[in-house]
């Protein structure tokens, strides 16, 4: 049921955002999704966490959906198979969407274009997301992990 | 003034002006150097420190290529810097701040340079050389949108330059160089992240934070309440003080640093960037007396909060965040001209010290004396505090200066322990604390001034002495005739002991804390809060003259730009101990006030 992908999609984006935090403070990597996402839209730090924060809860709602119908297409849902698209998610994360295309889209993030006289910029992420830490890909595939098999397995309880 | 001189790569301690944003602190050299600087908070761990290992360390140079003399001073009423090289060829001025994020999307910490030619033409160098985690972590350097950035772990620093050369990579540090025209301006700003992304900030915002920054200073320093003579110290000491409190909790630090010996070479080398209960009620007193309300309420709650969990028993410091662990450990870093060990945590945390009983009772006293209110709870503990009081005046404990020998009976802890009975008997007679240990208290609180003036006092030496039996004495016994101890001499005894103080333990307007016995190898300087609560008690006990002509005296003693470390080497005068020193900012500030107290009154 895409109840069941929604629920999942929650409590994995919270799992997923519990556990790059610990990342941070056991300083393993500078990444924080909610900041970024936020300051897309606005230049204070406090409101753009509080709003990178509901940003990143919908979006992991938006990815339980793109699971579930993988899912549906395969007919088959289980935590292994949300384990594997957690894996792809991760890595398309972290050489596609967060590396190429939030910069593209966000006013705020660095490009090699940019002359940084006008706007503060944000440090960009780099390949695999490299440039918040040696160790940040392998926090986000960890936390993708999780994420996509809290996912698989809230779909296959939901029936 | 003449070129800043080193030696072995240090600056005197004496040589370094403070700058901050209510998070963290930066020690900058007269010479340019930017050589302390913890990140993200004042007690992280640092990524410049050539203030205790000028190889190892890590710093921010910025500084003319040719010789040059220098001129420091603060922009009025701001804690920004102002540093003035004028060399053979022409004159720079350099503006250094940390800026508060007032305007747009600001990095997590920013530390801004900003450069002016006001004559003729200079040949400037610049270099950053960042080492994060005392120097101990894995720092590399790269580059993000073309702007040089140092990483290690969740740390991260950016280097923005505009004006100031083509930055370059070379050695482990970031470098440029540029020829400073007059009319010309330069800007370098180091924008730091803790656990986030870096923010690459636009000139034209890092310019305006700068701008904002300087108005926010003076604002804040034009609502200070003092208008007596010595009013540039007592700002210029406020000021400081503002630099200490970390503003998410409210605490004030000790100090900025970690480790700036008492003796050139020792071993007394301690890390101050913790919140001491000894220096509450200095603290409270000291932020009402200014006219500082909000700080003064939110020290006050932050030291409720933070002795919560260890009640009704006290540590001795706490942490900025109110954490009540301090572990020390030494780091291996060359120190500053060779003092080691560097500490960083503080063992004196877990000492038993009696007079922080008096002292958190005094400062609840203070607080509603000015109009604060005491939730129940809060009241309660206050209650059992003093019947903490009752149960423990009669051990031996380590004394105000947490002294590492043996425990003994230090008078100042017995007349501490007096003022905290006393306040609390007030509180609940004024109905602000529970009085069901009123009785208990008032009969404790005799028994001590007992012992006090049979055990404590000598006739032969007219003076308190350190403990009884001790053959010396101890300027931290002006502390208690400053918060309203009672020896029901009329103030006799605590003015002939003030004068043996100034007999025994002063050197010119200095004053030593002790000359017995602490369990520690070498010797320290003269502690110059010390000299400060003997102008506060003099002035009270009526020596108005004498207390003035001294408070001129030790308020010259200040660096180039109005701050002090904790000692002083009473022969060459050269500071000693960490810097700014918060307990000799505060005395001076009670000092000042308490003289204009005092005139008001004949």
């Amino acid at each position: 049921m895409i109840w069941g992908a929604l629920a999942g999609g929650f409590v994995g984006t919270l799992v997923l955002t519990t556990g790059l935090r610990a990342a941070t403070e056991l300083r393993l990597t500078r990444i924080d999704l909610p900041f970024l996402l936020g300051t897309a839209f606005s230049a204070d730090r406090i409101r753009a966490r509080a709003l990178g924060y509901g940003l990143h809860f919908l979006a992991g709602l938006a990815f339980a959906s793109i699971y579930y119908a993988v899912f549906r297409a395969v007919d088959e849902a289980s935590w292994g198979l949300g384990a594997i698209f957690g894996l792809i998610h991760a890595i398309f994360a972290g050489t596609a969407l967060v590396n190429i295309l939030l910069p593209l889209v966000h006013p705020r993030m660095a490009t090699p274009f940019n002359a940084a006289d006008s706007t503060p910029l944000l440090e960009p992420p780099g390949f695999l997301l490299l440039n918040y830490g040696a160790s940040t890909p392998v926090a986000m595939v960890i936390v993708h992990l999780l994420y996509g098999a809290i996912v698989g397995e809230a779909v296959f309880l939901s029936g | 003034m003449e070129a800043p001189s080193r030696s072995d790569g240090h600056a005197p301690i004496g040589d370094y002006a403070a700058i901050g944003d209510g998070r963290t602190v930066a020690l900058v050299a007269s010479d340019g150097s930017v050589d302390w600087l913890c990140l993200p908070e004042l007690d992280s761990a640092s990524a410049f420190a050539a203030l205790l290992d000028p190889q190892r360390g890590g710093c921010f140079r910025l500084a003319p290529d040719e010789r040059y003399t220098v001129e420091r001073r603060y922009l009025d009423e701001t804690n920004v810097l102002e540093t003035t090289f004028t060399t053979g060829s022409g004159a720079v001025r350099v503006t250094d701040a940390m800026p508060l994020p007032l305007v747009g999307l600001a990095p997590d910490r920013e530390l801004a340079r900003s450069i002016e030619g006001i004559g003729g033409s200079v040949a400037m160098s610049w270099s950053v050389e960042p080492r994060f985690g005392y120097a101990g972590g894995n720092t590399r350097l790269g580059t993000r949108a073309d702007r040089p950035v140092a990483t290690a772990g969740s740390e991260a620093l950016a280097v923005n330059s505009w004006g100031a050369g083509d930055p370059r990579i070379s050695d482990d540090a970031i470098r440029g160089s540029f020829v400073a025209e007059a009319g010309d301006a330069s800007l370098i700003a180091l924008s730091i992240a803790h656990a986030t992304p870096l923010v690459l900030p636009a000139r034209r915002e890092v310019a305006e934070r700068l701008s904002k920054t300087i108005d926010f200073w003076r604002q804040w320093a034009a609502r200070r309440h003092y208008g007596g003579p010595w009013r540039e110290a007592v700002v210029r000491s406020a000021l400081a003080l503002k630099l200490l409190i970390y503003s998410p909790s409210g605490a004030i630090a000790a100090a900025a640093t970690t480790s700036l010996p008492e003796e050139i070479g020792g071993v007394r080398n301690w890390d101050y960037r913790y919140s001491w209960i000894r220096d509450s009620s200095a603290t409270l007193d000291a932020l009402l007396r200014l006219g500082c309300p909000a700080e003064a309420e939110a020290f006050f709650w932050w030291l409720m909060h933070a002795s919560q969990l260890s009640h009704p028993k006290l540590r001795i410091l706490y942490r900025l965040n109110g954490v009540p662990r301090s572990p020390e450990r030494e780091l291996p870093l060359h120190g500053y001209r060779g003092s080691r060990p560097v500490r960083i945590g503080n063992a004196a945390g877990g000492q038993d010290q009696l007079d922080v009983y008096g002292h958190l009772l005094q400062t609840a006293w203070l607080y509603c004396g000015a109009g604060g209110t005491l939730d129940r709870d809060t009241a309660g503990r206050l209650a059992a505090t003093a019947d903490l009081i009752c149960d423990l005046w009669r051990q031996p404990d380590s004394g105000i200066w947490e002294v590492r020998s043996t425990p003994a009976h230090f008078t100042q802890s017995k007349m501490m322990c007096w003022v905290g009975l006393e306040r609390a008997g007030r509180l609940a007679n004024d109905g602000r604390i529970p009085d069901e240990g009123l009785g208990r208290w008032q009969q404790a609180r005799e028994e001590i001034a007992e012992f006090v003036s049979e055990r404590c006092w000598s006739e032969e030496r007219r003076a308190y002495m350190r403990f009884p039996g001790a053959e010396d004495s101890d300027a931290g016994l002006l502390l208690p005739s400053l918060l309203g101890y009672d020896d029901g001499a009329g103030g006799e005894r605590l003015l002939s002991t003030a004068r043996h103080i100034q007999a025994t333990l002063g050197s010119g307007p200095l004053l030593h804390r002790y000359r017995g016995d602490d369990g520690l190898p070498g010797t320290e300087g003269a502690f110059l809060a010390c000299s400060f609560w003997l102008v506060d008690a003099l002035a009270r006990l009526g020596q108005l003259a004498e207390a003035e002509r001294l408070m001129d005296r030790i308020v010259r003693l200040a660096n180039d730009v109005g701050l002090y470390s904790e000692e002083m080497d009473p022969e060459g005068l050269e500071f000693l101990g960490n810097i700014p020193q918060g307990l000799v900012h505060l005395a001076l500030i009670n000092a000042a006030v308490t003289l204009e107290e005092e005139r008001g009154r004949r």
